[in-house]
């Protein structure tokens, strides 16, 4: 079978380009690093590709505020590149700082034309950086194909500003079709993220954004209580709500992978 | 020098004069401000040096520029954007007090201090297709409402909303007018001089007057030595073909200063040392202490570990990983930074070690972090001086520091320490350390070598060359105009040096780099002439320097540390290619120099050869040191209190206590997964909240092979003896990492000494006895390194933490980090600290005896006690190799050295990871106290401390083969694990029984550190 293929970019300050390449290849595609400058100066090579990466990392070092100035650099090069991807109904995924490249691009939650911005990755509501595995549940009204075959799920977050914010006055359809569109949610709140949500889609569900690391979590000893697995633990199983089983299970974070390759197949 | 401007002081320096053309910026968010508390927002500046901006606030709404910076500075939902040209900033003072404020203040970075935000926008505008001679600064606005006072605002605030050794800080009461506001931070340099004769034809006293004025910091021997190699004949002879005088000149001085100081020959460890035992009554000599305690004893081992490619040579120690991969460990000290400006201190020098890495073979991929910080609490106890810093902003800039280097670095912090004792009120000590992996092989060439050539092209590449570092500390207390740069002190740039890092990785790959090393101490000085050496010669054409900003004298651009710059030799074949690279990377590389094999380093201006300093000479012309060391045994009285009662309170004091609590809330806020290689993180367990011993990483993807990362120091025993405290913090780093499953065959440790300084002089007295100290912790590191069969593969020294301004003097505990790292055969093997399943059998391994002596649970009681504990090293070796078989076996399923806190403490640890609960038969170890004092007293099972014991626990069917496993050694079935949610210490002989209740354990537990 011919596999997917898929553009990772690095540079500028990202870096999780390593780990994205290496997991999107065990799920199944064939990926590429490119670097940003070389994509802005052929953007014809995104056309050659059915998936795009946008990893994690602090792209401009995070300076002025998350992802703005690498949606900048895009935007001036590649708006219409890429908008005839995301036509052609080809995925992106932007991962914690991708994530917030693609709100600063104006992507998420809409890649209608004209769309207005209607929402900020702000400051987590303690102001702090947080590294740590979350519980996350995905939506039961909006199935995104992203997540096929999976409820709850464990993922790390490693993010600063993840806290999902909309405008005061926003109207009632906004939040309606922001809502529609979150299909990922923190079981409990974590940053102060609205209606605790942790990954958005456009319209058509093609373009992808999520605070979580699915790269970090796709062998299990990458899990925090990988070592509990070893060993019955009948006291844990409950209180874990997953089976930590190596045997069995794909770890969550390559499923995700798995099935963002099955849906460009 | 003024560090922060009042108002009135400022508006007689800097007057904004009509017609200046400064915009500034603010950004608000557009519900307004409340005025109910104190207010920061993002307030920028932006000047042209030559033209007048054709914007105007007025008219900036509709221009490019204006479009383009709303663009770039506003989220638009939230925020607008406010401006004005600086004389009218009057404008928004009426604003601000009209919504209720009574005073505003201003915060920008002093002259030529990097400002990263602004290089940001700047490089944002131009990528809108602006001009490149817009120059921005970024800064803060506060607005303060009335119940604040001017004054206040401006000392409660110092280190807290600004820095003034980096920052300017100025008020504005908003009832009053001001002619001027605060301007664009321009740097100001008068035009340097051209390199200047000194003659060094004086006496003695004089030579060392020329050391002290011009901060050479080199005595007097070392002046003569550069006297004499400039009267030499064949010199002279040399001299003058090249047109230069028979006397040095300033520059060529400066050179050998930077290249013979302490930091980057180790005078101290490398000198002759009369070592005079006053107990034993004996005198011996030592020839090097590197020689003879650290560098002997890995040869000696290197007999039997081929995996070592490249010792004491490089800029980190290389090891084999497999057959195509090495990987290499460095571990660096950033204390006198750290003192003065903590954030910047520990930023650079994280980003610091990394470049060590990058710069380590052909160049390092950088995989993780460690850091080790060693802090005096925070406590109204602690000595107060205008000089030293409160210890609160101490902690807080180091760990925000470390965060911003590691996490935009992309470079995991996987594992760490902090250990507070007041003696580092004298310094804080601020330890680095980055592990990197490098091909064994780049295009045919050994990777984990330098194959510089002669006629390569010297590339410096990254960053451009300001004031940065230039003299350190001393410099910045001399009288500044109110433009100079700020040279004492540097923030890192981690954006730019991730772009270098990126750069650097795929030069290498493409075989372009032949030669690499990092611009650190001594910059170019060092690093040209170190790497000078591989062809016998270089030469460094100034006029290709690339710097920040125009002034600096030509001796500055030689030895100025600025930050985020590699050296790389190419060859001039490679050297197109490679300035292609590193456009499309973003990254300046310029060609200063070549290298060759005329013996000499050499400096041109023009065409003019301004410097010319014979290799050898520069490199081995240092005289030898001779120092004196004296040891006596510290007279401490034994002042031993009875048992405390109230076990369970001991016990909960002692789990909250700093040295012992939970670090969590640092551990979060960095990134301890990037690059996707965790295996054993700092807290694992199904609540993520057990303690792991170190950590696990796997290096390559495709292989799941582990490395252990751990560390061990010891520092409280430092007042009773150097010697064991060295052996206690090997077994320490050891002991962790066979905890989490790392095979004691594989090894390799990293040596750190940071010690006060070990030099007499009338006043330091007592420098011969820190000497001793030195020299006994040499020999019991290399008592251990031999017993372990753990070869020292790199380390530093750190010889000068002290604190003294002639009337007050501090000093730090003698401390030695030791940093370890080995191997696991597979992922599967790593095991995690906390306790697994009920009914498991808890078992205490040990080798070697426990003591109170610097024990927390000793010093929590104000008790000294002079009886050290002890380790049987021979038995501790073999129990480690051990137990690692029995990890391979999969039968231990927890595993967790005792520390600090002792057994009791240990244990805890392991019931809070799990949650579930342990029944401990104290019974069953009263064999531990050897001592007659300590005999039947519980409180020394529960609280000592010492080397060699870890407690297992393995499932309760593997009872028989696992006790037959061990019956050569001291393996003790103390407890089982239980679901109970409690943790009990019983002993039926005395008809004891202490409960404690997992809830109450965690919360004494996380006890927050004093961290922002």
């Amino acid at each position: 079978m011919i596999k997917p293929k898929a553009l990772v970019l690095y540079g500028d300050g990202i870096n999780c380009d390593n780990e994205t390449m290496w997991a999107l290849l065990q799920a199944g595609f064939a990926p590429t690093r490119l670097h940003v400058s070389e994509l802005l100066e052929t953007p014809k090579k995104l056309l050659t590709v059915q998936l795009l990466a946008l990893p994690g990392g602090f792209s401009f070092g995070d300076e002025i505020a998350s992802g703005k100035v690498l949606a900048v650099k895009l935007k001036e090069k590649l708006q219409t590149a890429l908008m005839e991807f995301i036509e052609k109904d080809y995925l992106v995924i932007g991962i914690c700082n991708g994530f917030q490249v693609l709100v600063q691009l104006g992507l998420l939650p809409s890649t209608e034309p004209n769309a207005k911005k209607s929402v900020s990755l702000c400051q987590n509501e303690n102001n702090k950086f947080v590294n740590k595995w979350v519980e996350l549940e995905t939506s039961s009204s909006n199935k995104s194909p992203f997540f096929e075959g999976l409820t709850t799920i464990h993922l790390p977050i490693r993010h600063g500003e993840g806290r999902l914010t909309i405008p005061k006055n926003a109207d009632l359809s906004t939040i309606k079709t922001i809502k529609k569109q979150s299909v990922l949610r923190y079981s409990s709140d974590i940053n102060g993220s609205f209606d605790r949500i942790a990954a958005l889609t456009n319209e058509k569900g093609n373009v992808l954004g999520l605070m979580p690391h699915p790269e970090a979590f796709i062998r299990w000893t990458q899990h925090p209580a990988w070592t509990l697995s070893k060993y019955p633990n009948p006291s844990y199983e409950s209180d874990l709500k997953i089976t930590v089983s190596p045997s069995f299970a794909v770890p969550h974070g390559l499923s995700i992978l798995m099935n963002a390759a099955k849906i460009v197949r | 020098m003024t560090f922060f401007t009042s108002s009135k002081e400022f508006e007689t320096v800097n007057t904004n004069e009509p017609g200046n053309n400064t915009l500034c910026l603010a950004v608000m968010p557009k519900h307004g401000l409340k005025n109910t508390h104190t207010i920061s927002l993002p307030i920028y500046w932006l000047k042209t040096d030559d033209k007048t901006l054709e914007e105007t606030a007025d008219n900036i709404e509709r221009t490019e520029l204006g479009l383009a910076l709303k663009e770039i500075l506003l989220d638009t939902l939230q925020e607008e954007l406010w401006c004005t040209e600086i004389n009218c900033l009057h404008k928004w003072t009426k604003a601000f007090k009209e919504m209720g404020f009574a005073y505003m203040a201003l915060r920008q970075y002093l002259p030529g201090v990097t400002d990263n935000l602004a290089h940001t926008v700047k490089e944002a505008l131009v990528l809108k297709g602006l001009p490149e001679f817009v120059q921005v600064a970024s800064g803060t606005l506060f607005l303060f409402n009335s119940q604040n006072s001017e004054e206040d605002i401006k000392e409660k605030n110092k280190y807290i909303f600004f820095h003034p050794i980096t920052d300017k800080f100025v008020t504005y009461d908003l009832t009053k007018t001001y002619k001027g506001y605060l301007d664009f931070p321009s740097v100001y340099l008068p035009s340097p001089k051209a390199p200047q004769i000194v003659s060094l034809n004086v006496s003695d006293k004089e030579l060392e007057d020329i050391s002290k004025t011009r901060l050479l910091a080199l005595n007097l021997e070392e002046m003569k030595a550069i006297k004499n190699y400039f009267q030499n004949a064949q010199v002279k002879a040399a001299r003058e073909l090249h047109k230069l005088p028979n006397e040095p000149l300033d520059i060529e001085l400066e050179i050998i200063a930077q290249t013979w100081s302490e930091h980057c020959k180790h005078k101290i460890f490398n000198c002759d040392i009369v070592y005079k035992d006053l107990e034993k009554g004996h005198t011996s000599e030592i020839n090097s202490l590197y020689k003879t305690y650290i560098k002997s004893p890995t040869y000696k081992l290197m007999e039997n570990r081929t995996d070592l490619l490249s010792v004491f040579e490089d800029n980190a120690g290389i090891v084999r990983w497999n057959n195509e991969w090495a990987f290499c460990f460095k571990v660096e000290t950033h204390n006198s930074p750290s003192a003065l400006e903590p954030y910047g201190g520990a930023l650079t020098g994280i980003l610091g070690v990394n470049r060590d890495i990058l710069g380590t073979g052909l160049g390092a991929k950088p995989i993780f972090n460690t850091d080790i910080f060693c802090f005096a609490y925070p406590s109204q106890n602690l000595p107060v001086h205008p000089k030293l810093l409160p210890a609160k902003t101490i902690l807080d800039g180091v760990r925000k520091g470390v965060q911003d280097g590691g996490n935009k670095s992309g470079i995991a912090t996987v594992n760490g320490a902090i250990y507070f004792h007041p003696g580092y009120r004298a310094k804080p000590l601020v330890f680095c350390g980055t592990g990197g992996i490098l091909p064994i092989t780049v295009h045919r060439k050994q990777g984990f070598a330098k194959h510089t050539q002669i006629s390569d092209i010297i590339i410096m590449a990254g960053g451009r060359v300001g004031k940065d570092g230039i003299h350190g500390a001393t410099f910045s207390s001399e009288a500044l105009h109110e433009g100079s740069p700020n040279s004492a002190v540097q923030i890192g740039d981690p954006f730019t040096q991730k772009r270098l890092l990126d750069f650097v990785i795929e030069a290498r790959d493409r075989g372009l780099i032949s030669g690499i090393t990092d611009n650190g101490a001594g910059g170019l000085s060092s690093s040209v002439g170190e790497m000078a050496q591989l062809t016998n010669g270089a030469t460094i054409e100034l006029d290709n320097v690339p710097t920040k900003y125009p002034g600096l004298a030509d001796y500055e651009i030689v030895i100025s540390e600025s930050q985020e710059r590699m050296t790389i030799s190419t060859s001039a074949h490679n050297y197109h290619e490679l300035k292609r690279l590193a456009e499309r990377y973003n990254i300046e590389a310029t060609a200063i120099g070549t290298f060759h094999s005329r013996g000499y380093f050499e400096i041109t201006r023009n065409n003019k050869t301004i410097a010319l300093l014979d290799l050898e000479f520069l490199h081995k012309g240092t005289p030898k040191l001779r120092l004196e060391a004296e040891w006596k045994k510290p007279n401490i009285n034994d002042s031993l209190g009875p048992q405390n009662n109230d076990l369970d309170k001991q016990l909960l004091s002692l789990l909250a206590h700093h040295n012992i609590c939970s670090r969590e809330t640092i551990i979060r806020q960095y990134d301890h997964e990037v690059q996707g290689l965790s295996v054993i993180k700092p807290l694992m367990g199904p609540k993520q909240q057990a303690p792991c011993d170190a950590a696990v990483i796997q290096p390559l993807y495709e292989e799941d092979t582990c490395l252990a990362i751990s560390n061990g120091l010891a520092p409280q025993l430092s007042e009773y003896d150097t010697y064991t405290m060295s052996i206690i913090a090997v077994d320490e780093a050891i002991r962790n990492a066979v905890c989490v499953g790392c095979d004691p065959k594989t090894i390799t440790l990293l040596d750190n000494f940071c010690w006060p300084d070990p030099v007499y002089t009338p006043s330091n007295s007592d420098g011969k006895y820190k000497l001793a100290q030195l020299v006994r912790s040499c020999q019991g590191l290399e008592e251990a390194v031999l017993a372990f069969r753990t070869p020292l593969i790199s380390g530093k020294d750190s010889m000068k933490n002290d604190f003294a301004d002639g009337n007050l003097r501090l000093s730090i505990p003698p401390t030695l980090l030791i940093s370890a790292t080995g191997k696991i055969p597979h992922a599967q093997s790593a095991i995690s600290m906390e306790f697994k399943s009920r009914e498991d059998l808890i078992y205490l391994l040990k080798a070697g005896d426990l003591s109170f002596t610097g024990s927390q649970y000793a010093s929590m009681n104000n008790w000294q006690i002079n009886h050290l504990p002890s380790l049987d090293l021979k038995l501790a070796a073999k129990l480690y190799a051990k137990l690692h078989e029995a990890i391979l076996l999969q039968w231990v399923k927890s595993a967790h050295d005792v520390s600090d806190g002792g057994i009791a403490c240990a244990i805890a640890e392991c019931v809070i990871g799990s949650e579930l609960g342990a029944d401990i038969n104290l019974d069953s170890m009263k064999n531990l106290p050897i001592e007659r004092a300590y005999v039947s007293r519980h409180d020394f099972i529960l609280f000592a401390e010492g080397p060699g014991h870890i407690i297992v626990t393995i499932a309760r069917e593997l009872q028989l083969e696992w006790e037959d496993f061990w019956r050569e050694y001291s393996c003790t079935l103390i407890g089982t694990v239980n679901h109970s949610g409690i943790l009990s210490f019983t002993s039926a002989e005395t008809k004891t029984s202490t409960k404690i209740k997992i809830s109450e354990l965690f919360k004494a537990w996380q006890t927050p550190l004093p961290f922002d």
